[in-house]
């Protein structure tokens, strides 16, 4: 399964077109069109207080948003990228959920496309709500940012996310779909990591035996994962770690150098849900320096 | 319920004290009109200016009573205000009408019709809120929506909302001083004969219209929805909202002092009621049904910091109406007599000042006029069994009126934010009165002052 169709929002910030640009490579992956989508926020130009609606400003920015994207659109068209332009007034996360629900968009590229300071989490508000929301596979893109690695500060600029992806497995059925969607960017992915985590847990109530079988068997999983990508004609390597689940994607993602984190999205929509249950995903999203395309 | 407020500070505040107030109203009605930008966006500091105005001067001159006076409108009214408002919009925006209905002018009538008869249960803004995107969505691919979007402000966003407390902000500040809950039913046969008269004119027009953009020969190619409400449980909700107030105005459960003001504890128990009612209808509904409605904090953080600016700057103007004839105002109660004055001298300010506020002040006024110096409940008990045509004058004033332009009442400015926003042409400020308000609304409250003031 390609992606044919992106949904790309954006508030025109920082870094946005070097983010736009980095997926220009999914055209080998059969990329046919991007939907330039730019929210103006309602309460930007509605309920002036006993005033209405502000009819101009409204305009104002409608053109201003349509000026900046024909010239992104030159861009796209220079590569054989289709492009439309949508600009919609309301609430963002809601505008974006649905025209990617309408327009059958096959990814929606999120997240901050500017550089993002130590102290915040990789991810913002609208973002979480969106990954929480939307079983559409979504691109956390984090074009640059600033991050903490053994007591030093250090800053990565995530030009070319599909070059080497992370792809995390569980054997679950989300799992599969992962892997399955990655099979659909041949062409945009040059070598994939595919990893499985053994959980702390597990190795603590395990004998040595049950941990070498259990290895083995991983080790074999592992194995039909990446013949199924290599015949797809990527390079494909499986990886085994062990122990905390975060702290070991984050570990392997940094000193394999991967370019990007896959992972199918367990995020929780309900509030109760999510204090009850910690998301993998999302924990990943907001932990790791790299950007993440999770997988619904 | 308030207890007395006294009036001593009344008796010596100048009529200068009251110039915050006036340029706090003159700054709604004439920013959002000559300078919308900029009280978009520094909507805030012009209310905070104009309360610092107001508060800084009183307060190093009276000291104590003023801080008291100032505390006494923040508790007793301000915030009750604010939480019911809060309440009645958290829930109402929490109901989501689903469904393709086609804006027939029988359809669009009806819409009307049950958007009257709910306003007064659920607030007009509530009501407002609940309809203006299914009316609008029923009449998109009608040509002339103006007219449709004007009634739909003069019966739902306004008039509907004249027989509770619940249903619009000046009727609520009354209960909040003691007039009981069912009491403003007084005002339906008023209320009868403006959306009777309404309706039938609204229907008249849009049969004209709907004929003369042959709508009938228009094939209307949309999606069929099927009707449906959907966060029905919120109907629990807004029962639970009108209980909660209900009991406030039965139950007597003693006081409480807070920061030295006497609060009734059925109050309290009220205002808790209603924050924990808004909190569990977010809690319980879907946030795709809010969003369904277009639902945001905003309009509701606006009004909050709009109304705590009203407040403030209104303090003194209370107080000296609440002197009656030994106050500076005295000449306001001795020109407005008859209850007829009291409903156009009422309705034609709130239609250019908020209606909250007005309702107020010449509800005050009545009490000063009558029973100068009398405690506030006793005063207040005495006006609706003595002089309840007054009162009846005054709250169908400021409800009816509200209507007659597009600061006269908070709904207002929010259905014609939605309207614009979803591409109906809507008049400018002076366009809609001289083409809808003046032509329609006043020969309505001239027959309803024929029928019932005079």
């Amino acid at each position: 399964m390609s992606i044919e169709k992106i949904l790309f929002p954006t508030k025109f910030r920082e870094l946005a077109f070097d983010a736009l640009e980095s997926l220009f490579v999914l055209k080998e992956a059969g990329l046919r069109e991007v939907l330039l989508l730019h929210v103006i926020l309602r309460e930007d130009v509605g309920f002036v207080p006993f005033g209405g609606y502000l009819r101009k400003e409204e305009e104002r920015r409608r053109e201003e948003a349509r000026i900046r994207f024909e010239d992104w659109q030159k861009s796209l068209s220079e590569k054989g990228i289709d492009s439309r332009i949508i600009i919609n007034v309301g609430e963002p996360v809601h505008e974006i959920l649905t025209v990617a629900e309408k327009e059958q968009a096959g990814l929606i590229v999120v997240g901050r496309k500017k550089r993002i300071d130590t102290e915040d989490s990789f991810i913002g508000s609208h973002t979480h709500k969106i990954i929480t929301r939307t079983r559409i596979p979504t691109l956390v893109s984090k074009y640059m940012v600033q991050f903490q690695w053994d007591d030093a500060t250090l800053t990565k600029v995530n030009g070319s996310p599909f070059e080497a992806p992370l792809v995390v497995v569980d054997w679950t059925e989300l799992s599969g779909k992962v892997v399955g969607f990655l099979s659909g960017l041949c062409g945009a992915v040059r070598k994939v990591r595919v990893f499985y985590n053994l959980d702390a847990d597990t190795l603590r109530g395990s004998s040595e035996s049950e941990i070498s079988r259990l290895k083995e068997d991983s080790l074999r999983k592992l194995r039909n994962y990446c013949g199924k990508l290599e015949s797809c004609g990527m390079e494909a390597e499986p990886h085994l770690g062990a122990g905390e689940m975060l702290d070991e994607i984050l570990r392997v993602s940094r000193e394999r150098k991967a370019s990007m984190i896959m992972i199918g999205n367990t995020c929780e929509q309900h509030f109760l849900d999510r204090m009850l249950h910690r998301s993998i995903s999302y924990e990943v999203t907001r932990a790791s320096e790299l950007p993440v395309l999770l997988v619904g | 319920m308030v207890g007395s407020y006294s009036s001593d500070l009344g008796e010596t505040l100048s009529l200068w004290s009251t110039l915050p107030f006036i340029g706090m109203l003159l700054s709604i009605a004439f920013l959002p009109l000559f300078a919308p930008k900029f009280w978009h966006n520094h909507f805030g500091k012009v209310s905070v200016f104009w309360a610092l105005v107001v508060s800084i001067p009183l307060l190093s001159i009276y000291k104590g009573v003023a801080l008291h006076d100032f505390l006494e409108i923040v508790i007793a009214d301000y915030l009750p205000f604010i939480i019911i408002l809060v309440a009645l919009y958290t829930v109402s925006g929490n109901i989501l009408l689903r469904g393709t209905l086609l804006g027939t002018p029988a359809v669009n009538t009806g819409i009307l019709a049950i958007g009257t008869a709910l306003a007064s249960w659920m607030g007009t803004t509530g009501a407002s809120m609940l309809l203006i995107r299914p009316f609008l969505r029923a009449n998109s691919h009608r040509k002339n929506r103006t007219f449709m979007v004007v009634f739909f402000i003069f019966l739902v966003s306004n008039i509907g909302g004249s027989l509770t407390p619940l249903g619009d902000p000046p009727l609520f500040l009354g209960f909040l001083r003691g007039v009981p809950f069912f009491w403003t039913f007084k005002l339906l046969p008023h209320m009868m004969v403006a959306v009777i008269i309404l309706l039938a004119l609204y229907f008249l027009m849009d049969s004209y219209y709907y004929k003369k953009e042959k709508v009938e020969d228009i094939k209307v190619e949309r999606k069929k929805e099927p009707f449906g409400i959907e966060g029905t449980h919120n109907l629990f909700f807004l029962a639970a909202i009108i209980g909660a107030v209900l009991m406030s105005g039965m139950a007597k459960l003693g006081e409480v002092r807070i920061l030295g003001i006497d609060t009734a504890v059925q109050d309290l128990i009220r205002d808790v009621l209603l924050l924990v009612i808004a909190a569990l209808s977010m809690m319980t509904t879907r946030k795709e049904i809010r969003e369904g409605n277009g639902f945001t904090w905003f309009p509701m953080k606006e009004v909050a910091i709009l109304f705590i600016g009203i407040f403030l700057t209104m303090m003194p103007c209370l107080k000296i109406l609440q002197a009656g004839e030994k106050g500076e105002l005295a000449f306001v109660i001795q020109s407005v007599r008859e209850p007829y004055h009291y409903f156009w001298i009422t309705g034609i300010l709130s239609a250019f000042l908020d209606n909250a506020p007005t309702y107020l002040t010449f509800f005050t006024s009545l009490l000063g006029r009558f029973y100068p110096g009398v405690g506030g409940q006793e005063a207040i008990v005495r006006l609706m069994n003595e002089h309840a045509l007054f009162l009846e004058a005054v709250s169908a004033g400021a409800v009816f009126f509200g209507a007659n332009t597009y600061i006269g009442n908070a709904p207002n400015f929010m259905v014609r934010s939605i309207a614009e926003e979803t591409g109906t042409r809507m008049p400018s400020f002076f366009g809609y009165m001289l083409k809808y308000s003046i032509p329609v609304l006043i020969p309505v409250f001239v027959i309803i002052t024929l029928l019932f003031y005079l």
